[in-house]
């Protein structure tokens, strides 16, 4: 029997109110809380419809996401009557991290670094984490307005795996001037509110809020709901449109029904995506309606809460299950004359009705979409058990460094050279034709050459399925260049394309469309941890039978924005930027190497260095199996690294050579996924070459063949390359 | 061709990054959204953000814009006609 994930405890705030009872006698009065926007002071006109949530404590110097996320996680983790000791992972969609804070600190050009420290997204996941203390992977998912589904089906994927008892989960975004511009820009903003599904209807509001879930596999006295299955995909289609047919929403809601073991007959209710963009609500339509013969009763809460992006597919989940709870069901706020062309009938009035199993949609941009299954507990037979799948074997290499591509690269490393800097746009889109990246900026140009390179070094002609891409600070030219037009402009004419480009998860879904890959595509954002997320990612949510799948790490240098946010970049400091790409299968026959995450934890757990040790097999294992340990230690936690690598050594006894890789690649966020390359282009040639290590060739032979990447600071992380 | 013909055309050049495209090969009669440039629906609001600062001409509804992008000279027209303070 495979293992059932219960819903223990939710914690929500959104524009409806604070607290589960709050937003259930708002659903029950069918109240719609958008409003004209007040949160900041507009230069011009009359402010536009939103979903802002009321009343939220102030408190120093956190800015709003921060706040909101953890006003949403105290409740989740009060409301369970037993709550447990200890969580073992935070997963947290989330696409604006402190941003409305450093929108105000660039327009007050406010050049002291420690004000921005709460700029990336990362660093709403790890406050969570400290303050609940939390000493797991604390996650930070990043697929636009799918993220809070998909971070809560990424729980359940660790869940039912067995490699955690208890996670919380959810989504969060605060208002904020890119996404309130920036969707307007887009003309995806209605001036008369939001009204789903109504054939007058004009397209959404911009909101905020935020959602938790605690979710266990260990039954507690009384369970609100069960998690019985989730579906993702992605419409490799267009960068901020949906499929028109609803292709990619079709395949989430299928893979989520089939992953719960449910036929569509037996879903009582669906909680739409339904935003109220006419282009939304037809493609979704139109997905129901081929999945489902007679479609059950549905609506969108939208028209109540607007659209709070990241935090709205947690949010939803919480609805969800409120509905399978009290047997309730949300009427479709705000639409008067259903579109007679979507072929859908929306619940007019909340009701009352036994509701067994509720499907939950949330679609985003970059085609990111993500289905959740939410029933009664136990109510259903429990998912089949799944065997283990195969690791991970990396059959496909690439990376863009200071120096240039992968040739370019390793011929410095040859010589024990760095190569940290900033290759001209020209060198790092060579191979991508001039036509496809017109619009695109660093990030995304960087991205692509990656997976192109990656993939052809592969040497699989079929193309890859499934993208997991992990970037620190996500494309910084864009987000700069948005808001530095709107402020230059008197916030009248913002770049629709900038706001299109600035999302972290832009380049993963231009690399769907590029490959046609709609299988899961995940964007990760863990400071100077996310490669290791995204690999994290890719092994736990790659399926057996995808043929190959791409995982990335990738950050830009800029100019402005990196010394301001990147805590390891001090004046001074050469900027820097580049990634990796791995082309993965599950296959060992052909690959390059093999590769595994034995290890990530926060490193203010006590024994943590222990810990480490146990996870890689400990002392003696450990002492015969690597070649060459490469340390990640980020400048800004160089004392700590350095001491915890000086711990380690020691513990281990650890004769191998041990290289400071952030000497070579430079600093920024995503430096482990050049490391990686590294290590994977040792193995492929069988050494290490000796001026690498200021000494003889290393050959990689015998039982001694492994290398060991560690991420040090904050957190501690493991990656292992070794041979099939 | 007219002034504002011409001036779009480098105006356009410059804000979709058509690196191909030189004004001179530039056929403000051939089709423009949905054609072999690659125009899409994001680049329209690019357009449209651009006739907004520039002229001073809104173009509101995605239906109307996808006829007035349908080729340059077609949106110089519409520019043309609804300048502030034009005549026609």
């Amino acid at each position: 029997m495979g293992k059932r994930v219960y819903i223990a405890g939710l914690g929500i705030i959104s524009p409806l109110g604070e607290g589960l009872a709050a937003t259930e006698e708002a659903l029950r009065d069918n109240r719609s809380a958008i409003r004209p926007l007040d949160l900041f002071p507009l230069l011009h006109g009359e402010p536009l419809p939103t979903g802002q949530v009321r009343g939220l404590a102030e408190q120093s110097d956190l800015p709003r996401t921060h706040r909101l996320a953890h006003n949403a996680a105290l409740q989740a983790m009060a409301s369970c009557s037993t709550p447990p000791d200890l969580i073992d992972a935070i997963i947290l969609g989330n696409t604006t991290g402190g941003i409305l804070t450093t929108e105000a600190l660039l327009r007050a050009k406010a050049s002291n670094k420690e004000l921005y420290r709460y700029h990336g997204l990362n660093s709403v996941a790890e406050y969570l984490a400290q303050e609940l203390g939390c000493r797991g992977m604390a996650l930070t998912v990043s697929t636009a307005c799918s993220s809070g589904a998909v971070a809560i089906a990424m729980a359940l994927e660790m869940l039912r795996s067995g490699q955690a008892k208890t996670v919380l989960a959810g989504g969060v975004d605060s208002l904020c001037r890119l996404t309130y511009f920036g969707f307007h820009s887009l003309q995806l903003v209605d001036r008369q509110g939001c009204h789903p599904l109504d054939a007058d209807r004009h397209g959404m509001a911009v909101a905020e809020g935020a959602a938790m879930l605690l979710l266990t596999t260990e039954k507690p006295d009384h369970p609100l709901a069960e998690l019985l299955g989730a579906g993702l995909s992605c419409d490799a289609y267009h960068p901020a449109a949906p499929h028109p047919e609803g292709r990619g929403a079709l395949m989430a809601m299928r893979t989520a029904l089939a992953d719960a073991g449910l036929n569509p007959t037996e879903i009582s209710y669906i909680s739409l995506h339904g935003t109220g963009t006419p282009e939304n609500d037809l493609a979704e339509a139109k997905a129901v309606n081929t999945l489902f013969a007679a479609p059950p009763p549905l609506s969108s809460i939208k028209g109540a809460t607007g659209h709070s992006l990241a935090a709205s597919g947690a949010i939803e989940a919480v609805v969800a299950t409120i509905a399978v709870a009290k047997d309730f069901l949300p009427a479709n706020t705000g639409c008067q004359n259903p579109d007679p062309a979507l072929g859908l009938t929306p619940l007019r009035q909340p009701t009352t009705q036994r509701t067994t199993a509720v499907l939950s949609n949330s679609f985003g941009f970059g085609g990111n979409n993500g289905c959740l299954v939410i029933t009664k507990p136990d109510r259903f037979s429990p998912p089949t058990p799944r065997r283990d799948k195969a690791g991970l074997a990396i059959h496909g290499y690439s990376c863009l460094t200071g120096a240039g591509n992968t040739a370019a690269t390793m011929s410095l490393l040859a010589q024990g050279l760095p190569f940290a800097g900033t290759a001209d746009l020209g060198s790092i889109s060579a191979n991508l034709p001039p036509n496809l990246v017109r619009r695109l900026k660093r990030l995304p140009r960087m991205t692509l050459s990656l997976a192109l390179s990656a993939h052809q070094d592969s040497g699989f002609e079929a193309k890859p399925a499934a993208v997991f891409m992990g970037t620190g600070w996500g494309a910084l030219s864009e987000t700069h260049d948005f808001l530095t037009r709107l402020a230059d402009s008197g916030e009248q004419f913002p770049s629709p394309t900038d706001f299109v480009g600035s999302v972290h998860n832009g380049p993963a879904g231009q690399t769907a469309i590029l490959f046609g890959a709609t299988g899961a595509n995940i964007t990760t954002s863990g400071g100077d941890y996310s490669f290791e997320q995204a690999l994290f990612a890719a092994n736990l949510m790659m399926e057996e039978g995808q043929e190959n799948a791409l995982v990335l790490g990738a950050d830009e240098g800029h100019q402005v924005l990196s010394p301001l946010l990147d805590p390891s970049i001090a004046p001074g400091t050469l900027l820097a930027d580049g990634g990796g790409a791995f082309c993965l299968s599950r296959q060992k026959e052909g690959a390059h190497c093999l590769v595994r995450l034995p290890f990530y934890q926060s490193s203010a757990t006590e024994g943590c260095v222990d810990s480490l040790i146990a996870a890689l097999g400990g002392v003696q294992a450990l002492q015969g199996k690597y070649a060459i340990l490469l340390a990640g230690i980020p400048a800004a936690a160089r004392e700590e690294g350095e001491e915890q690598l000086a711990r380690f050594i020691a513990q281990a006894g650890l004769q191998a050579p041990v290289i400071r890789y952030r000497e070579f690649t430079g600093e920024f966020a995503s430096a482990a996924a050049v490391a990686a390359v590294m290590a994977v282009s040792f193995l492929t040639s069988g050494k290490v070459p000796g001026p690498f290590v200021s000494g003889d060739d290393l050959a990689l032979e015998g039982n001694k063949n492994a290398i060991l990447v560690l991420g040090l600071g904050r957190y501690l992380s493991a990656m292992e390359f070794s041979r099939p | 061709m007219n002034t504002l013909t011409a001036e779009l055309k480098v105006k356009i050049i410059d804000i979709l990054n058509l690196q191909d495209l030189s004004p001179e090969n530039f056929d403000e009669n051939d089709r423009l959204v949905g054609g072999a440039l690659g125009i899409d629906s994001i680049d329209v609001l690019e357009m449209v953000v651009m006739v907004e600062k520039d002229y001073g001409v809104v173009i509101n509804s995605q239906e109307v814009g996808e006829k007035i992008f349908s080729s340059l000279a077609s949106l110089a027209e519409y520019i043309k006609e609804n300048t502030p303070g034009s005549s026609s």
